[in-house]
């Protein structure tokens, strides 16, 4: 039954996808224009691209797959990355040292931070009852604000006209592969990614987390160490949050720019990701790869059909919509078996 | 507390207030309800008794147009009718009270009352005065009594039920169905519903009552009509049946519940001592509670919901922090020992809660089974699960406690109400715990799966466990039971021996009557 909703959902969402392109004239060009953005270019470029944006993409899905499997709401991805990607700039352009050391100390320093900044919502919640959902969203602002403040005044790169810190020492880039313009930073997410599949399957750690996420009462009452698994998951996933911040400074901008954690909407996307694979640790990986593509595709329609590349939010958005409404309205009506 | 035998006679030459006529209702491939044919005249109580998913409420949510039919037809008043919703039902002389009432707990009586039928002016007023005549004439009518100005949430149960069946007159319901109406209730307050819904009969109406407990068939009804598997398997007259035989016909065989055996009096497992509980919401409190359960004992805990049982098995279980007293498992002290440690010191809990607390109902069956063992060396090595030992140790659940799954990996949740509670029992016993503690055990689960339960139950204290069995079905501690505690206020009011097991004396402890004599433990 799951399986038809599934089926009947995704067809739905083809329809629409479909609908926003045909509605348009000229829509096999654009078609050809969005495979093209999102695939295509010269050497692949706009492929590896892609990939490099699903580096991220995905990496704040996993970040948020850790919280939701284990049923902890916490929405502040946002600004454990920014932070995360913050202090690793900092690590990268401040502390002297041999470049490896320099480099292993930002990514180690990025998780922390992005590990620190979700704890802090899960101490808001424990300690003053200030529910994770709200706390973690709203830990979102102070911490772009305080990497914009940062970047725009005490720590600018005054040569530069706008607000990004100085660029990390090149020595300390995470290297690209051969010929293109994609990092190792995708080797990261994709130890992550194997990590965070293996745990949830064949660990006892996975095991209670799972299904402290099916019910917290039960998780309660069969005795795991809920208070315990409650830090340590929201740590995790602060900590990948960060590691995803730190793949952008080193491996993507290498400064810090205003903004450039933010805007792309890598930690929503991440979520957003998370809910079309529901929550199954096999499925983020494609979702997030899938989003990457939507996004770069969007680029380049924008490119060469002057379509501007918000539409790939407006579809995005149509996604969550069908994922929160589909399961409502195709629910059957009438009630059920006694 | 005598009741005249069931003097008055149905009256079937009557022509039928409601008829039901070859009434089917699937849910896919589950035939819920199969032609079911039942005239219902007035002045009768009925009862529709049936196993859990036999198809009562289906039924009964057909009638009162929750549920449209597959097929068949209801009359009302001899004329064929298709309800819509629940107020055409209303509309056309139906009534129901349902299992949780449906009241505004901040609102008055009389608000309550009126509410859906409050008659407004074209102005939007409601002329209070007037309908608070009615309501008083309808409530002397049938002898009712009800403070009109109190908030409902006030009241104590019954007087909500009260409160929802005036409800029910007030839009002239003809019809009244009311769905295990005493489950909330002490026995004498059943008593007092009893009566009431015999005057609500001799005033002419139609009363039907789903139950599942017998001995309220056969204390009250006029007729009753059996269910199993969505079909109907028997009506009568109630004085031409007995009660073993309607417990045959619901299960399409006879039953024999389990003989209770001497257990002895042992070494004590827990022992309690002067246990405080007070909620964060400081509404529920356990005030004082000493008491020590023995090894081989099945303690038994009776009381009205909302006594102060379930603060104090959250205490035992290590949910809820114990604010003053002292609490002791085999000798050691657990008083602040968390859920964790004392399962690995022998305590099993089948929480009353099953679809959120006794199961992860979305998870699959071999993720419930092994929850509480999972760091047993058996099922787990540093942290790396042992899958083939827990989908073995499942299966193995499966076959011993008979459960209806396709296997280890099967969703909880799709599984039946006596299958889900089958294995939270399957787990928890299968670690031979030292205590066991059980709330409602068996509530909701058909015949089988109850007897099931308590043989296991009676098995685990042969084999030397102690038992905590907190329930709000009489019967079943009664039958269970070596000593029951029953909890009032908070406090243990009176603890009576097998021999003095009584359901009026221990009703009027449950209502918070001071015996003279009680057991000490």
């Amino acid at each position: 039954m799951p399986d038809r909703k599934r089926l009947t959902m995704l067809a739905l969402l083809g329809v629409v996808v479909a609908a926003v392109l045909f509605l348009i004239p000229s829509a096999p060009d654009m078609i050809g224009a969005f495979f093209d953005g999102a695939f295509g270019g010269r050497r692949n470029f706009n492929f590896f691209s892609t990939l490099s944006r699903s580096s991220l993409i995905v990496g704040m899905a996993l970040s948020v797959l850790l919280s939701f499997r284990a049923g902890l709401i916490n929405i502040g991805g946002e600004g454990q990355l920014v932070l995360g990607g913050l202090v690793s700039a900092l690590v990268g352009i401040y502390m002297p040292g041999p470049p490896l050391l320099v480099g292993v100390l930002a990514l180690l320093a990025a998780m922390l931070t992005g590990a620190i900044w979700a704890l802090l919502a899960g101490f808001l919640e424990r300690g003053f009852s200030i529910p994770l959902l709200v706390g973690s969203l709203l830990l979102n602002y102070p911490a772009s604000f305080i990497a914009s403040y940062l970047v725009s005044h005490p720590l600018r790169d005054i040569n530069s006209g706008i607000a990004q810190s100085h660029r990390i020492p090149r020595a300390t880039y995470l290297p690209r592969f051969e010929g293109t313009i994609l990092d190792y930073g995708i080797i990261l997410t994709a130890i992550v990614a194997v990590a965070v599949i293996i745990a949830e399957r064949t660990t006892v750690f996975g095991y209670r987390a799972r299904t402290q996420g099916y019910s917290a009462s039960f998780a309660q009452a069969s005795g795991f160490p809920e208070r315990r698994m409650y830090f340590q998951i929201l740590a995790g996933s602060g900590a990948i949050a960060g590691l995803v911040g730190y793949i952008a400074v080193f491996g993507i901008a290498h400064r810090y720019v205003d903004g450039m954690l933010v805007l792309p909407l890598y930690a929503w996307t991440g979520v957003v990701a998370v809910l079309l694979a529901r929550v199954n640790p096999l499925w983020v990986p494609v979702a997030g790869f899938l989003f990457a593509a939507l996004q770069t595709g969007a680029a380049g329609l924008e490119r060469s059909a002057g379509i501007p590349r918000e539409m790939a939010q407006v579809v995005q958005g149509l996604i969550i919509l069908f994922l929160a409404g589909g399961r409502h309205f195709l629910k059957k009506p009438g009630g059920t078996t006694e | 507390m005598t009741e005249p035998v069931t003097a008055h006679s149905p009256n079937n030459d009557k022509a039928a207030l409601c008829r039901l006529v070859g009434v089917s209702k699937s849910f896919g491939e589950v035939h819920a309800v199969r032609d079911v044919s039942l005239d219902i005249p007035g002045g009768e109580i009925l009862a529709i008794v049936g196993e859990n998913g036999a198809g009562k409420t289906t039924l009964m949510n057909a009638l009162f147009g929750l549920l449209p039919p597959d097929s068949g037809r209801i009359e009302v008043d001899g004329k064929p009718c298709r309800f819509r919703s629940a107020r055409d039902a209303i509309s056309a002389g139906l009534g129901m009270v349902h299992q949780h009432f449906m009241l505004f707990p901040e609102l008055t009586v009389l608000e309550n009352i009126l509410v859906g039928a409050e008659k407004a002016s074209p102005l939007g007023m409601i002329d209070f005065r007037t309908r608070r005549d009615e309501v008083e004439t309808l409530l002397g009518q049938f002898g009712f009594s009800l403070p009109l100005d109190a908030r409902v949430s006030t009241l104590p149960v019954h007087a909500r039920q009260q409160v929802e069946i005036t409800k029910m007159l007030f839009r002239r319901a003809q019809i009244i169905i009311l769905d295990e109406p005493t489950a909330v209730l002490t026995p004498a307050e059943i008593d007092g519903l009893f009566d009431m819904l015999r005057r609500l009969r001799d005033s002419g109406r139609a009363v039907i009552i789903i139950t599942h407990k017998l001995d309220e068939v056969m204390r009250v009804s006029d007729r009753v009509m059996i269910m199993r598997n969505g079909e109907k398997v028997l009506e009568t007259a109630t004085r031409d049946t007995t009660r073993d035989r309607i417990a045959a016909a619901m299960m399409g065989r006879e039953i024999a519940s389990p003989p209770k055996t001497d257990c002895r009096q042992d070494a004590p497992v827990l022992e309690i001592e002067n246990l405080h509980v007070t909620r964060e919401t400081g509404l529920s409190t356990v005030r004082g509670i000493d008491l020590t359960i023995r090894a081989g004992e099945i303690l038994g805990i009776a009381g009205v919901a909302g006594n102060g049982q379930k603060p104090f098995v959250e205490a035992l279980v290590g949910l809820t922090p114990v604010a003053q007293g002292r609490l002791a498992l085999a000798g050691k002290d657990i008083t602040h020992a968390s859920v964790g440690a004392r399962r690995a010191m022998g305590l099993a809990y089948m929480a009353e809660d099953r679809m959120q607390t006794g199961l992860a109902t979305d998870g699959m069956l071999w993720e419930n089974t092994l929850a509480g063992r999972e760091t047993n060396p058996e099922f787990s090595h540093r942290g790396w699960l042992q899958k083939r030992n827990i989908r073995d140790d499942a299966r193995s659940i499966i076959k011993e406690y008979d459960i209806v799954a396709t296997g280890p990996a099967q969703r909880v949740g799709d599984l039946s109400g006596g299958n889900k509670q089958k294995i939270i029992v399957g787990r928890e016993l299968s670690g031979n715990p030292h205590l066991v503690i059980a709330e409602n055990p068996s509530w909701g689960v058909d015949i089988g799966a109850m007897a099931f339960i308590h043989g296991r139950l009676l098995d685990a204290a042969k084999r030397g466990a102690a038992v905590l069995l907190v329930s709000s079905d009489l019967e079943e501690l009664f039958a269970l039971s070596d000593r029951v505690g029953v909890f009032y206020n908070g406090k243990l009011n009176g603890i009576f021996g097998r021999d003095e097991l009584d359901v009026y004396r221990v009703g009027a402890a449950m209502a918070g009557q001071t015996s003279g004599e009680t057991d000490d433990a």
